[in-house]
């Protein structure tokens, strides 16, 4: 395998390993091709860790040359290995464990440390982990997925009147971010639809996303209109998004860029739909900060959570500072306000940014949990997260090639994906009762997002999911979930279907900083993630024993 | 009296029909207001009640002689007020009658719950006069030799709570009297010490005129005595004043024996540990007025400073709190604006001293604890510290077991911090420093979610009913005081409400545990703002409240059903055991058959 090439030791012994919550252990290090395996020494506890290499955000190594110290050495004859060196390796993972690994023999922790720096970092998706996983219990399905937009079209059967479904792209030629069917209005026709992808940043026309049971009103998303500095138009453009509020006064379009910067956005070609092209649209702009910014508050807030120093004088203003709260805020007060112009208002919106493909899908995915309790069920949310963000084409890879520990510089990477996962746990923290899946699912995807056995999260689109094969060769990460032995972790007991709208409190005094996940390797983290589990246990066997002796009772 | 209400039905060219709701609606003003039983109607009047949230609402206010009670004329505008009158702190006239301006004329009353309320009034013939001397007069009666309503309620409950708290019994349950500690009536007269209470708990060895001498030498009298013994190692939890050491560092041998014994009654103690409370500079200070802290001449002893601030502070920061929160919060920089506040900074200060003190004495080291007095900080420490120790705390009666020991009958001076029925609001002996106990309990509730058997309501309303005087339980600086005013006698204990409706405060999630020390983390970064106590009046923030209570019941019922349930079983279990077999084969998380000797740990586990 080309993997070996990599890998100038692949087995140290005598390895101490130093992590979170556990004295130290000593034992046995391996690097295979995609993951780092400790095993403990000591028979009886028989303690191993197995880490995806691929979680590995970033590695720091000191080594140390004991050859000046001549009685040392000799004491440490027995082990023949020792050549009076020794290194420290620190890794730090995407899911904020800082692992530490005394190795001896300086030239093996080099190895190591070269070996982990070089397979972590491999970009070529094909050659990751999660096309050789092949656990013995999980077969390779027919269908990969919870629900193709063809199945979603077909059970939503209200949405038949008007809407239709469009494979313009089923070749991805019209716009290679989006999936092969798309769902547009009836009366639209392709040539339209190829039109207006024109003249859509990436090809990303305005589509359907949710459809309001209550109202008939819906949601679109796009990229932001390529209107340029000499105010371009385009007919059809214009004619499908009239086709979307006909027989409405008017539709409002929620554009995730303050005023000023989508004037700016014209100097390069791209820019917003004005009130003359677009008449019965109305405009609503909130800034949402993204990209890089948003990568940087992550960093400094992940930074003062791993703050060990005894002076915690600051910790709130570093929080504050950090600014992550804040974004926080503003994705939830921009679904609030779109949510509120379907739900509240009863007119259609469309949002966009830039591409379309980041803060848009997170006020879109917002909203929809906000609005329609079918999407906060557990099967419910990762058909939601199928839908709006894997099919939608979030480009996972380049978002999430590295997170807040990386010392390379920094591309693509956007912690989009993490922020929506916080903020619907806020959601969660707010309505206890409201969502059918518990705070252990978003700690999972939070992890998984970064370095996964499935392959749910690999690629940018779903035009690359098929060129590399990640539909057939790899496991799906939502169907695993699902599973009978799985699901029940990932289940909130406290769960009641709620048929109302549930409008989070966006003031900062009803936010909290998500501590499961960002103090996820404290002992107190620890401690509420075992007491949710406990209390879990506790109400299913009240319910389990209070039904079933019901029955038994006859 | 033409109310603004009757003038608008009569502008109206509404129908018969609608009038006559209208009237009906009028009518229900005064009778669907449910009064306590003694509570008396005293005067009512319209007026404007200038909300901080939905702005000027037009009503009529009632006042008893235990309430003020608001509700809004208009019907699309629901908004009622229910304020225990005790939780007034001050009563101000704003404006004059000349003031110009919309509503600029009337009344500003600043409560003691964390809200201002102010009303306004039609600037004319000294309208407001006597609206604001019944408030006056009632909101502060002590200030008027009248009684607090603790006196006059008529309240009755099936429970009474002046019984839950018996200290030989408590005592007795801790294991006391032994071979080491005898319990003391020395103090049944007050004579010894006139803050403390009549039994106490001091070593085995120690006679009663060791006592008294030891009392000359502590502030106050309050001398080491227990609160508290581990029953395993024996390691005791023992709390007083400073000693009067004075500029001229006083000693006295008596003293020093006297923490000796403490010590030497536990075996493991090889010092005996002494928590000051204070910062050290306050300690030195405390000097000057004759107080001070032990000195090098208390052989095997270690001292140590816990840096908690004294009263002064603490008000000063939850007045800097209740700014950023009331009636609007400061959004903008919210973290750093509550970082400003100190308050968490303080809650954790006092957590952390008390884990000090927990950890200590779960190691088998005896200690003692005080501050200046010690009936503020050194309370918060020791009730903190034995709430983490002594599972029997963390239960609903043993909490209010623990607030009634450690805090009423060792004299925490509730009657100064809180000063209730006194209009003198600007009084530097106010502090809320059980405010900031109850809210470290909090923390840990939010920290430990199934280790406590009471719920959050219980802590709102503990604190609802420290200013409300509607019951005995926090009236006066301390024992003494209380037995001259017959409280036991004349007034109702809040646990009385508390036991008779128990299933109300109680944590569906609750899992009694054994003896388990609880260690919360006292960092910043697991300290959390009690915003549904602290920011509670924002109507923003209440939304959640009751759709979690009322699962909170169905659990609970559900819980109870399952106790049944389980009690069935283990009954049938021992005669025929398909029963449980058939249970079992729902059970959807477990692949192996169990049998049903394994099936009933696994039923035992959750609970």
């Amino acid at each position: 395998m080309e993997f070996s090439e990599h890998i100038k030791t692949a087995n140290v012994e005598d390895v101490e390993l130093r992590q979170p919550l556990q004295p130290p252990s000593r034992g046995t290090l391996c690097i295979t091709g995609h993951h780092l395996l400790f095993s403990d020494r000591e028979a009886d506890t028989s303690r191993h860790l197995l880490l995806l290499l691929r979680n590995i955000d970033a590695i720091e190594k000191s080594v140390e040359n004991l050859l000046g110290y001549p009685g040392f050495l000799s004491k440490a004859g027995h082990s023949e290995r020792m050549t009076g060196s020794s290194g420290t390796i620190t890794i730090k993972c995407k899911d904020l464990r800082v692992l530490q690994f005394d190795i001896p023999g300086m030239e093996q922790c080099l190895n190591i440390a070269h070996s982990i720096e070089t397979l972590s970092c491999l970009d070529n998706v094909s050659e990751m982990y999660p096309f050789f996983y092949r656990p013995t219990e999980l077969r390779l399905q027919y269908h990969w997925g919870l629900l193709a937009p063809e199945q979603h079209y077909n059970q939503t059967k209200e949405l038949h009147k008007r809407w239709r479904l469009s494979s313009v792209n089923q070749d991805y030629s019209v716009c290679s971010s989006y999936p092969p069917a798309v769902i547009v209005p009836k009366s639209i026709s392709d040539e339209t639809l190829k039109k207006a992808a024109k003249f859509r940043q990436g090809g990303r026309f305005p589509v359907l996303c949710y459809y309001h049971r209550k109202n008939g009103m819906v949601i679109m998303r796009s990229s932001q209109p390529l209107v340029g500095a000499n105010r371009k138009r385009c007919k059809e453009d214009e004619l499908l998004l009239q086709a979307v509020i006909d027989g409405s006064d008017k539709g409002y379009i929620i554009d995730t860029r303050s005023s000023q910067q989508v004037q700016q956005a014209r100097m390069t070609g791209g820019g917003f739909e004005s009130k003359s092209c677009y008449s019965g649209w109305k405009r609503l702009h909130k800034q949402m900060e993204r990209g890089k910014a948003l990568q940087e508050s992550l960093i400094k807030l992940v930074e003062a959570c791993g703050d060990e120093s005894q002076n915690m004088d600051r910790w709130l203003s570093k929080l504050e500072n950090s600014k992550w709260l804040s974004h926080v805020q503003t994705a939830l007060s921009t679904a609030g306000l779109l949510a509120e112009c379907v739900e509240r208002d009863g007119h259609s919106a469309l949002v966009h940014g830039y591409e379309g493909t980041d803060c848009s899908l997170l006020i879109s995915t917002l909203a929809q949990l906000i609005m329609d309790p079918s999407c906060r069920t557990l099967e419910g949310f990762l058909s939601l997260l199928e839908r709006e963000w894997i099919q939608a084409g979030h480009p996972f890879q380049q978002r999430c090639a590295h997170s807040a520990y990386s010392h390379t510089r920094l591309q693509q990477e956007s912690p989009v994906f993490l922020l929506l996962l916080d903020c619907v746990w806020q959601l969660w923290r707010q309505f206890p009762l409201a969502l059918g899946f518990s705070e252990a699912l978003l700690l999972r995807l939070a992890t998984e997002v970064y370095a996964s056995d499935y392959g749910t999260f690999l690629c940018n689109s779903d035009q690359e999911r098929c060129a590399l094969g990640v539909k057939d060769a790899t496991h799906c990460l939502f169907q695993a979930l699902l599973k009978p032995t799985e699901r029940e972790v990932y289940l909130n007991p406290l769960y009641e279907l709620n048929q109302l709208a549930i409008w989070p409190s966006v003031h900062p005094q009803s936010l909290q900083l998500w501590r499961g996940f960002f103090l996820r390797w404290t002992q107190q983290a620890r401690h509420l993630e075992e007491v949710q589990q406990e209390i879990r246990n506790m109400v299913n066997e009240w319910v389990r024993v209070t039904q079933s002796d019901a029955t038994t009772i006859q | 009296m033409a109310s603004p209400v009757s003038a608008y039905n009569s502008n109206t060219l509404d129908s018969q029909i609608s009038n006559t709701v209208r009237d009906s609606l009028k009518m229900e003003f005064l009778a669907d207001v449910s009064l306590l039983p003694g509570e008396e109607r005293i005067t009512d009047k319209d007026l404007i009640y200038i909300c901080p949230f939905s702005g000027a609402v037009k009503g009529k206010v009632l006042i008893t002689n235990y309430r003020l009670y608001f509700k809004s004329s208009d019907a699309d505008l629901p908004v009622t007020l229910d304020v225990p009158l005790g939780a007034i702190s001050r009563v101000e006239k704003m404006g004059g009658a000349s003031s110009r301006g919309e509503n600029s004329y009337g009344l500003d009353i600043t409560c003691k719950d964390m809200r201002n309320l102010r009303f306004a009034l039609k600037q004319e013939g000294h309208s407001r006069r006597d609206i604001f001397e019944v408030i006056f007069r009632y909101a502060f009666p002590l200030s008027y030799s009248q009684h607090l309503f603790a006196y006059l309620t008529q309240e009755k409950f099936p429970e009474n709570g002046w019984n839950v708290y018996k200290p030989v019994e408590e005592f007795r349950r801790q294991g006391l009297p032994n071979n080491k500690w005898r319990i003391a009536f020395i103090n049944k007269n007050y004579s010894l010490c006139d803050t403390y209470p009549t039994v106490l708990a001091v070593p085995y060895k120690s006679k009663d005129e060791d006592l008294s001498r030891v009392a000359a030498f502590r502030s106050r009298g309050r001398i080491p005595v227990l609160s508290w013994i581990h029953r395993e190692n024996q390691a005791v939890i023992v709390r007083c004043s400073q000693p009067l050491v004075g500029m001229s560092g006083k000693r006295n041998k008596d003293d020093e024996r006297y923490l000796d014994l403490i010590r030497e009654a536990n075996d493991t103690t090889k010092k005996l540990t002494i928590y000051d409370a204070r910062p050290n500079v306050n300690a030195v200070a405390n000097k000057a007025t004759g107080g001070g802290y032990e000195g090098d001449e208390y052989q095997n002893a270690e001292l140590i400073f816990l840096d908690i601030q004294n009263i002064h502070v603490m008000r000063e920061s939850l007045k800097k709190l209740k700014d950023i929160v009331y009636p609007n919060v400061e959004e903008s920089h919210w973290l750093s604006s509550l970082e400003s506040t100190h308050w968490l900074e303080h809650i954790k200060l006092v957590l952390s001293g008390a884990i000090q003190v927990a950890d200590k004495v779960s190691n088998g080291n005896s200690v003692v604890v005080h501050c200046s007095d010690g009936w503020d900080r050194t309370a918060q420490l020791t009730s903190l510290a034995m709430l983490m120790l002594d599972s029997h705390y963390r239960t609903l009666r043993g909490f209010e077991v623990l607030i009634e020991k450690e805090w009423i009958s060792f004299g925490h001076k509730f009657s100064s911090r809180i000063g209730h029925g006194d209009k003198n609001h600007a009084d530097q002996d106010r502090s809320p420093i059980f405010v900031q106990f109850i809210d470290c309990v909090w923390q840990m509730t939010k920290q430990f979610p199934t280790a406590f058997e009471f719920n959050e309501h219980l802590l709102l309303t503990i604190l609802d009913h420290l200013y409300s005087c509607r019951f005995g339980t926090f009236l006066y600086n301390c024992e003494n005081a209380r037995d001259q005013h017959d409280v036991r006698t004349k007034t109702v204990s809040l646990w009385s409400l508390v036991n008779s409706k128990a299933d109300l405060y109680l944590n569906p999630f609750y899992t009694p545990d054994a003896g388990q020390v609880l260690y919360p983390v006292a960092s910043m970064r697991h300290l959390e703002l009690w915003v549904s106590y602290y920011i509670r009046w924002n109507p923003r923030i209440r939304q959640q409240q009751s759709p979690v209570e009322q699962r909170y019941k169905e659990l609970l019922a559900l819980r109870d059903e399952y106790l049944k349930k389980l009690e069935q079983l283990q009954l049938s279990d021992s005669s025929s055991s398909f029963h449980l077999v058939n249970s079992s084969t729902s059970n959807t998380t477990s692949s192996t058959a169990s049998t049903p000797s394994q099936q009933y740990t696994q039923l035992h586990t959750p609970l």
